[in-house]
């Protein structure tokens, strides 16, 4: 293919793609500025639905609850996540090794609905057997539950991100290391973690995103107290369009563009660091 | 094999000890029982080509690997149940494994903070080690801003900071270019001695293994062929194996035609007359035999040689030319080819031969080696 | 019965390093396997609404004898019943179709994106995610408001005078097959990126100084190698793509059938657990296949064993 036709195609197929992607949104965006409320007439611009939003209280303790649930979740997945990639990586030989990595892994693709039913039934037996046994109240649609489901399907994800880099890390370090005197343990906080730490974060911003966006799971498993943002939102999209949403959507897609943006940045100065001093090194013959 | 001993030996003779050492991997046997005796000071090579089992022993030694069956002891104690971490050796690997988050000066320092020695100390020590491997103004950079044989000698100093009783070396020269691989070798040597640690190495590199070791085993499928010092094992290899392995040698097979007490007469039907060996070998007659002889030990010269046995005329077929030295590809009219290495002594000494002369292959009674195995 | 479990127990755990590996396992088997047991223990339940939990039990003791009664209506209802065969049937249509779609989308973007310079690319990667890194929710809701009959799409059309009475979009399948494949076509994108990437510029180079014309080369020497990314990416969008049931709720209408949509309606607006927990179980088995393929490749990926 000539160097104008490869041109073309690569200009047209990603503007294309690009737009496909990015125009929804963009219109989203533009609309929650909209005065009027319905989506096909442009009456002016305001603020006035943004203002509506942040009156708004049952939203906005919803959004609270939501970023507290994700904040703990995406802690509790990457612990979770990181002694399952241990596990997976480092620890070739055990009996029921498939079935503990197909248990790791199956939530990747599960539907939704599967999961959140299936954890809303367990909570349910397990509040009847602990309030059977005495041991005291178990809320089956509460926040703990909540965070135990979240936990749970956001660590396939969390795993698979932090695996990949332990897999990859040189195992030598880590003998080179237990040489040196240090035991499994040391290795583990002194070499491999701060080795993967990388891996960690993006694996943390990961669980993060996902606990924040779930809706289906968080359906089932929670109570009239335990509102989370996406079913606030998902709740008053089906009674039809409301440009609070669009004012929230917008907040949300600026500041997700603005930590991807500063990240992209960051690793960009790192790299070009790296570069140079790379470069020293070739320079002086010592 | 083995001359030169001193009465001090007995006591430094078994410093490292490994006894019927074995390794299978599932089935594979990487090791068999092996038999090794390392004195105390000395470099000792494992030589051999890949998949011989040098790194798996190597590995064995360091603790990574559990020998299946077998003993290893170091200086006296027992090292079969001790974890890495517990063993009084330190390994330098192939890929120097620096930690890349850690400054050269960190990186040293990992050991000696392992065994909680107190912060000043550390920091003298590896201000030592720094000096011992020149490498003092490095001290704050980290891994990937050095150059590869400055990252060699950080791993080195770090792997004898704590120092050990064993130092092991794997492949040391093997990430190294060329010419920093000779300059290195005699460097690593001189730091090694001055530090005065045993030392056990793996290499594929037989001129490194000579030009390093003061005792080399030779190691084939797991087997060790013969443990010597570079000379003897050079001058007197015990197997067609190890003949072939260091340097380059014509190997001539025959049968042994006279068995006599201070001399033997082999045929070999690749040279037109019977080679004359001048001293006895243990060997019986009709024994099939392998005789050797290194192409630097094959005059060629124009006209015929003064003495009656062991020689051969032949046409030059090649031509390699060394700089330092030529070797020359003599095709008998048996069909053999003989190579015969000229020192070019003197500038454009080697002119007067070219290709297609016929020229004469000689070589002393003593010169060569007679090899059963 | 807690004796049987600690031997169980010992048996899936090994010795000496369990510490590490009993935390996450347990967790898995408690809160991932167990659960699926107990659905399957009470789809063959029948529905009661007089109980807390709504539901029968299936283990009685009746005159000092434990009884268990195994109730299967659930499971002739979904196969007898044309609501749940159409249901099944509507979902895995509509899933392959999104697939397809995706996969018409994103190979395209995927093959450009991996052609351009390393530091192109990664940008055009980031472009690609960052959607999916915003609301999923805010997404499918964004196309609300194109495709209304006085939502964007149509005022626009209308204005350019290309049509006179709005489209009817919104709320029918077709709205159903935009929003799955917007939503899922990062999913697409990047396993088929990862492969593309990968592949050795020269071969193709050779192919063309065999004699092959691009597009040639592309049909015999790209696309097969490149087979591992189509799976993947199919894998990740038509698996979850069944089950949806956010996408046809929002945009596809009472026409849209999809049994994740059943399961829910089964499940809160008519109570019936049961019923609820033997569509699950069957949405399970009707996976179960491409679910255990994904989880092999990815497991294989995961340790490395793959480049």
């Amino acid at each position: 293919m000539n160097a104008f036709r490869q041109h073309w195609l690569t200009w047209s197929v990603l503007t294309l793609g690009f737009a496909f992607l990015y125009v929804p949104i963009l219109i989203l965006m533009i609309y929650s500025f909209n005065e009027s409320k319905l989506a096909s007439v442009w009456s002016g611009f305001s603020f006035k639905w943004y203002g509506a939003l942040f009156r708004d209280r049952d939203m906005l303790n919803a959004a609270w609850l939501s970023l507290k649930l994700a904040f703990f979740t995406a802690t509790g997945a990457v612990v979770l996540g990181t002694l399952a990639s241990l596990v997976m990586t480092r620890m070739r030989h055990f009996r029921s090794r498939t079935l503990f990595g197909a248990l790791i892994t199956a939530p990747l693709v599960m539907p939704e609905v599967i999961l959140g039913l299936s954890l809303l039934l367990l909570f349910v037996s397990m509040g009847n057997a602990l309030n059977g046994l005495g041991i005291g109240q178990f809320q089956p649609k509460g926040v703990l539950s909540l965070w135990i489901a979240h936990v749970t399907f956001t660590l396939a994800f969390v795993t698979v991100v932090i695996s990949s880099r332990m897999s990859e890390l040189d195992k030598s370090l880590e003998e080179a290391a237990m040489d040196l005197g240090a035991n499994r343990v040391k290795v583990f906080f002194q070499i491999t973690l701060p080795i993967i730490a990388p891996a960690l974060v993006s694996g943390w911003l990961l669980a993060f995103t996902l606990s924040l966006d779930d809706v289906v799971i968080s359906s089932f498993v929670s109570g009239p107290g335990s509102t989370t943002l996406p079913i606030k939102v998902f709740s008053s999209v089906r009674l039809g369009l409301n440009p609070k949403i669009n004012a929230l959507a917008t907040i949300m897609v600026t500041i997700v563009a603005l930590v991807a943006v500063i990240g992209w940045w960051w690793m960009r100065r790192e790299e070009r660091r790296r570069q140079r001093d790379m470069q020293l090194a070739m320079q002086d013959n010592g | 094999m083995g001359t030169g001993h001193t009465s001090n030996d007995k006591d430094t003779e078994d410093y490292l000890r490994i006894v019927d050492v074995r390794k299978e991997f599932d089935g594979f046997v990487a090791v068999e029982d092996t038999n090794l005796s390392i004195r105390k000071g000395e470099i000792f090579a494992l030589l051999g080509g890949s998949g011989c089992g040098k790194s798996t022993l190597l590995r064995c030694l360091g603790g990574f690997e559990r020998p299946t069956s077998g003993k290893i002891y170091l200086d006296g104690q027992l090292m079969n149940d001790l974890p890495p971490y517990e063993r009084p050796i330190n390994m330098m690997f192939q890929s120097y494994a620096l930690f890349p988050h850690m400054t050269v000066a960190q990186n040293i320092a990992f050991g000696p903070k392992q065994d909680g020695m107190p912060k000043q100390q550390i920091e003298a020590r590896v201000t030592e080690m720094l000096k011992l491997v020149q490498m003092e103004k490095y001290a704050q950079r980290k891994p990937h801003q050095l150059s590869g044989g400055q990252q060699q000698r950080v791993a080195l100093a770090r792997s004898l900071a704590k120092g050990p009783k064993l130092l092991l070396l794997d492949e040391p020269m093997g990430a190294l270019d060329k010419k920093l691989r000779s300059q290195m070798q005699l460097e690593l040597v001189s730091i090694i001695e001055k530090s005065g640690v045993t030392c056990v190495m793996v290499t594929h590199d037989q001129e490194e293994a000579m030009t390093m070791a003061t005792r080399i085993a030779l190691m084939d499928s797991g087997r060790i062929r013969q443990v010597a010092t570079p000379d003897e094992i050079y001058e007197s290899p015990t197997s067609r194996f190890a003949a072939e392995f260091i340097g380059s040698v014509n190997m001539i097979e025959g049968r042994i035609e006279e068995d006599m007490k201070d001399y033997v007469t082999i045929r070999a039907p690749q040279l037109p007359d019977v080679i004359y060996v001048g001293h006895g070998i243990s060997g019986y007659e009709g024994q099939d035999v392998a005789f050797a002889v290194r192409p630097e030990k094959v005059q060629i010269s124009k006209e015929e040689p003064a003495q009656p046995h062991n020689k051969a005329r032949g046409k030059i077929e090649d031509i390699a030319y060394f700089g330092s030295h030529s070797v020359f590809h003599v095709r008998l009219p048996t069909g053999f080819k003989m190579m015969a290495n000229f020192a070019n002594q003197e500038r454009w000494a080697s002119e007067g031969m070219t290709w297609g002369d016929e020229v004469w292959v000689c070589w002393g009674e003593n010169e060569g080696v007679v090899l059963t195995t | 019965m807690n004796a049987g479990i600690g031997r169980v127990l010992a048996k899936l755990v090994p010795g000496k390093r369990w510490g590490v590996i009993a935390i996450p396992y347990l967790w898995m088997l408690l809160f991932f396997a167990i659960p699926f047991l107990i659905v399957l223990r009470i789809s063959f339940s029948m529905r009661d609404q007089t109980s807390s939990p709504p539901y029968t039990p299936i283990i009685e003791y009746i005159d000092n004898a434990v009884t268990m009664k195994l109730n299967l209506s659930h499971y002739a209802t979904l196969v007898t019943d044309s609501l749940y065969v159409q249901a099944y049937g509507s979902s895995l249509w509509i899933a392959a179709v999104s697939t397809l779609l995706a996969l018409l989308i994103g190979y395209p973007m995927a093959y450009v994106i991996s052609r351009l310079s390393p530091s192109a690319r990664n940008v055009a990667m980031m472009l690609v995610v960052l959607p999916s890194w915003t609301s999923f929710l805010i997404r499918v809701y964004a196309w609300v408001g194109i495709l209304k009959n006085n939502g964007l799409l149509n005022g626009l059309l209308m204005k350019l005078g290309i049509i006179e009475e709005p489209l009817k979009i919104l709320y029918t399948p077709l709205a159903t097959y935009i929003g799955i494949v917007y939503c899922y076509l990062p999913f697409m994108i990047l396993p088929l990126y990862t492969n593309l990437v990968k592949h050795d510029n020269r071969l193709l180079e050779a192919a063309y100084d065999l004699g092959a014309k691009p597009w040639q080369a592309f049909l015999k020497i790209t696309l097969p190698l490149s087979r591992a990314g189509i799976i993947a990416g199919c894998m990740l969008v038509m698996i979850p793509a069944v089950g949806e049931y956010v996408i046809p709720e929002m945009l596809g209408g009472p026409d849209t059938l999809m049994i994740g949509r059943q399961l829910v309606n089964d499940f809160s607006a008519a109570t019936d657990w049961p019923r609820a927990s033997a569509v699950a179980i069957s949405m399970l088995l009707l996976l179960l296949v491409p679910i255990l393929i994904f989880n092999r490749v990815q497991q294989r990926e995961m340790e490395g064993k793959l480049t």
